[in-house]
């Protein structure tokens, strides 16, 4: 009894640190999980074990008979993962090359043993050899306001082929590493219709969806070793060979951490954030250029989004033996990529930044679904990736810029889905992995950047500026759905354009978000007829020109237009006349044909849909213009370009 | 010294053979004109009366072709199996054109003869053509090592590091550049030699080329060292001039064209004075060798 009393009043001593304040003033979310972890890195074994004490508070009004944890380091126990069976690999074949956590004990707060009540399950496709989610049934279900509490001892064995996680050589990127609770809906939240626990398996293309948690971890590694996390370093200690370094974050959805010999550590401050980098010595040259990337971020996402709320933020540039482990997302960690060669003009390491530092925000602080809703987080966050770089890095060159070829995001992001043969196979409202085999990227990242560039074009930047602020005022730290987007959308363009685009924006969602059709506007022809008007009485026959014809240049012009997708969105139209007068026409984009007419004393010269490319979703902007006077000028310069270039690579390598 | 008188005569004779540097230029030209007009045409219809050529007056634009779907994939797979046709024609082209070259820029070439340009070049065709195939052979093969070799090593290594990956690379690619050198002295000697012995055959052609190039290697090496220099010089030049140059009328797009040319007229140029360079190198130090003989 008295043992039982002490290991209650410590695990009250846990949820009461957990709840306390050491990073932030204020907490920042509801922390109904909390997580205490004490490992050691065992560098022989590659493996990363100890205790873990977590809770979790029952917030809802239902009483819930189980948990449910990830596991997710599972996924790399074998070939018949649904991980490694969505990829269609193989982690490797030997033992040292797996990856997995076992859980060796775990026990509740009145010290109740739990395996025999631990099942593992998979949710999402039956899979029996996958074992990424862990299902606990309560020895007294959990009535609402009860606080569940776990105790753990497990073992983590790293994978030697860092996918996101894992070693190589004495390289240690660790993700994804402890069992961790999945969230629990209450019917209402997001599309939950009855209450339950979301807790999706370990997936070829998402990972991320968890409640915001406090985390104190305690970590015992050989000395030698740097490390970095996505918390503060409250403490460390050094006892002969091993230190211990205790970290502390507050209100993220993940912990990770990372440990090498060789990382050399940068930083640097953005207003009250301290930012860290780690990166391989070889790349010190980089390290300016990433300061810059992700302070550009902080800053654009801070104006126009919100404030990005913690005071502390590290990322890694992982060396090329940890490559695999670059271009992810922790929150208030990141890893980047780059090479101690990167061209200057090339700004794919100052990219990866922007996006990755970009998921704090989109999956981060608005901690929507990964799984269920990987445009939420993936391409809302592409789009502020593609809005940043082409802000900062120049508009027509923010991701390429060299005098020979000049490439901006936003066209890096249109052109992956407007050329893509499947581009019609799947709307964007799909689960991760059931999107058809190659589309995943095309259709979360691409598209879904692409159309919320049209809708920025339809609906004004300040308009979608001011949605997202008001995505973040009512949805930060908390768990957002798609409808819910769709819904801020919809109020604040109602809120700042009244009835302009109609009672609200469904029309532009259920289109672009929900359904396959594409976007094309085609204008179909230019037609300039001289007018025959007769002035009083005219004769003819059939040997002579009909007589008192006016001769005077009064033309009969329109402008043929043609919609060829299924997709309906307003156009303007810019028509330019021989005289040089332009009218600008504004086009619903609803009919399949559309015509405008003109009469006076010029012919049309040209006409152009969407002269400022603000319908980004259309999949061709060549046919989107037509004039009668053709200009080849750029056309042959070109030619004449490539015929120089080849004449001169031939005479260089023929002897 | 000696390399300095070579490279002298080499110069004056390359000058006085303009009018067979021009036939090679306007073959060359003709050969390449034959492959990029219809390039030009289809290119030209597949844009129509689309204004999105305005696109590309600042130079290329990656959305402007990407949105020509099909036909760029069709563009794309002529550009790509068009080179490689126009490699080939060009390989055996050169090979007849080089012949006429090193007859004209040999000592008894005085005066301009277009029969005499191209009997040589028909003489030495065949000949020729074997020598470069087999350079050019050795030339991939040394790449092959040189280069290959070591960035597959390196990206299956886990210990090396990254700068350390990267001086490997750059040290086995200037290790390749190096060589080129040597390469290309004993196709020119073996060339240069042919051109005098047209009884011999080209494999003696391509010993004799060898052995000259390794017998005189450091004045010989200097020589095509300086000559590949200038023409380097030449590349830069043309490289500040022409990709930045971007106009946007018919007749400065037409300037372009010529401009453009006269470089590549320049740089047949400088090829004819490396011939005639190493062809007056072998002629100097076949005197001297008579001379102490």
């Amino acid at each position: 009894m008295e043992r039982k009393s002490a290991f209650i009043l410590g695990l009250f001593f846990i949820i009461n640190t957990l709840h306390g304040q050491i990073i932030n003033k204020v907490p920042l979310s509801e922390r109904i999980t909390g997580y205490k972890i004490n490992v050691k890195l065992d560098t022989e074994a590659k493996t990363v074990s100890g205790k873990m004490e977590a809770f979790w508070v029952n917030k809802s009004n239902d009483t819930v008979s189980d948990i449910r944890m990830h596991l997710y380091m599972n996924a790399f126990r074998s070939n018949r993962t649904t991980y490694y069976e969505e990829l269609g690999e193989s982690p490797g074949e030997n033992e040292s090359d797996l990856g997995w956590t076992e859980i060796k004990s775990i026990g509740d707060k009145n010290g109740h043993d739990l395996i025999p009540r631990m099942t593992y399950i998979s949710p999402d496709d039956g899979n029996k050899s996958d074992k990424t989610v862990v299902r606990v049934l309560l020895p007294k279900p959990a009535k609402p306001g009860d606080t569940v509490l776990v105790k753990i001892d497990f073992e983590t064995k790293l994978p030697s082929r860092i996918r996101r996680t894992g070693y190589s050589g004495d390289y240690y990127f660790v993700a994804q590493w402890f069992p961790k609770f999945g969230v629990y809906e209450p019917a209402g939240m997001r599309y939950a219709t009855s209450g339950g626990w979301n807790c999706h398996q370990f997936h070829a293309t998402s990972e991320f969806y968890s409640d915001h948690s406090v985390y104190d971890v305690t970590v015992s590694l050989p000395v030698n070793y740097i490390t970095g996390s996505g918390g503060v370093l409250i403490s460390e200690t050094v006892d002969g060979s091993l230190k211990t370094q205790l970290f502390r974050a507050e209100d993220i959805v993940d912990f990770a951490w990372t440990a090498w010999p060789g990382y050399a550590v940068f930083k640097d401050k953005w207003k009250n954030t301290d930012i860290t980098l780690l990166t391989s010595k070889d790349r010190i040259n980089q390290v300016e250029r990433q300061f810059t990337a992700v302070k550009y971020a902080l800053e654009y996402l801070d104006q126009n989004v919100g404030p990005y709320p913690w005071t502390h933020l590290t990322f890694v540039d992982p060396p090329s033996i940890g490559a695999g482990a670059g271009g992810m997302e922790y929150t208030t960690l990141f890893t980047s990529e780059s090479s101690f060669l990167m061209p200057s003009f090339f700004y794919m390491p100052e990219m990866v930044t922007v996006h990755e530092f970009g998921h704090a925000y989109f999956m981060g602080i608005l901690a929507s679904n990964e799984f269920e809703e990987p445009w939420l987080d993936e391409g809302v966050n592409s789009f502020w990736e593609a809005r940043i770089m082409d802000h900062f890095y120049g508009n027509s060159y923010g991701r390429v810029n060299h005098p020979l070829l000049r490439i901006s995001d936003a066209a890096a992001m249109r052109l992956p889905y407007v050329r893509s043969q499947a581009r019609q196979e799947v709307s964007n409202a799909e689960y991760s992995w059931n999107y058809p085999k190659e589309t995943y990227s095309m259709m979360s990242y691409f598209k879904t950047a692409t159309w919320l560039y049209t809708m920025m074009g339809i609906i004004g930047e300040e308009t979608t500026n001011d949605i997202f602020r008001e995505y973040y005022r009512k949805w930060a730290f908390k768990h957002p759905s798609g409808k819910d987007f769709v819904s801020v959308a919809n109020e604040v363009v109602r809120r700042e354009h009244g009835e302009q685009f109609g009672p609200d924006m469904n029309w532009f969602f259920d289109q672009t978000l929900y359904g396959t059709g594409i976007c094309d506007y085609k204008v179909e022809g230019i037609y300039n007829h001289k007018y025959l008007k007769t002035q009083g009485k005219a004769e003819s026959d059939e040997t002579t020109e009909p007589a008192g014809y006016n001769t005077d240049s009064l033309y009969f012009s329109s402008v043929g237009l043609e919609r060829t997708g299924e997709i309906m969105l307003p156009v303007d139209v810019l028509v330019h006349f021989t005289d040089g007068e332009e009218v600008h026409e504004r086009w619903n984009g609803k009919a399949r044909y559309k015509e405008f007419n003109y009469t006076g004393n010029r012919e049309i010269e040209w006409v152009k849909i969407d002269p400022e490319f603000k319908i980004r979703m259309d999949v061709n902007y060549n046919n989107n213009s037509m004039t009668m006077t053709p200009q080849k000028a750029s056309l042959n310069r070109l030619v004449n370009k490539i015929s120089a270039f080849i004449q001169f690579c031939l005479s260089i390598i023929l002897l | 010294m000696r390399v300095f008188s070579s490279l002298k005569t080499g110069f004056s004779r390359s000058l006085r053979s303009w009018k067979d540097v021009l036939i090679v230029w306007f073959i060359l030209f003709i050969l390449v004109s034959v492959f990029m007009y219809p390039f030009r045409t289809s290119l030209g219809s597949a844009f129509g009366t689309s204004m999105i050529t305005e696109k590309l007056a600042t130079g290329f634009d990656i959305e402007a072709f990407a949105d020509l779907g099909s036909t760029l994939k069709t563009l794309l797979s002529f550009l790509t199996s068009g080179f490689m046709i126009l490699y080939l024609t060009g390989f055996i082209t050169n090979a007849f054109l080089s012949g006429g070259l090193f007859n004209s820029v040999g000592k008894e070439s005085i005066k301009f003869s277009s029969r005499e340009f191209f009997m040589a070049g028909s003489k030495n065709f065949w000949s020729f053509l074997v020598i470069s195939l087999i350079l050019t052979l050795i030339m991939g093969f040394l790449s092959g090592i040189f280069i290959l070799i070591p960035v597959s090593i390196i990206s299956f290594s886990e210990t090396v590091s990254e700068k350390n990956a990267y001086i490997i690379v750059f040290s086995a690619v200037a290790v390749f550049l190096a060589i080129i050198p040597v390469i290309l002295l004993v196709a020119d000697y073996a060339r240069a030699w042919k051109t005098v012995n047209e009884n011999d055959s080209c494999f003696r052609a391509l010993g004799f080329g060898f052995s000259q190039a390794f017998r005189n290697f450091k004045s010989s090496y200097i020589l095509m060292l300086f000559l590949i220099l200038a023409q380097i010089a030449l590349g830069i030049m043309i490289m500040l001039i022409l990709p930045g140059w971007k106009p946007v009328t018919g007749s400065g797009v037409f300037l372009l064209l010529i401009i453009s040319q006269l470089m590549f007229y320049f740089r047949l140029l400088l090829k004819t004075w490396r011939y005639a360079s190493v062809t007056s190198h072998l002629e100097n130090t076949s005197a001297r060798k008579n001379e102490n003989l």
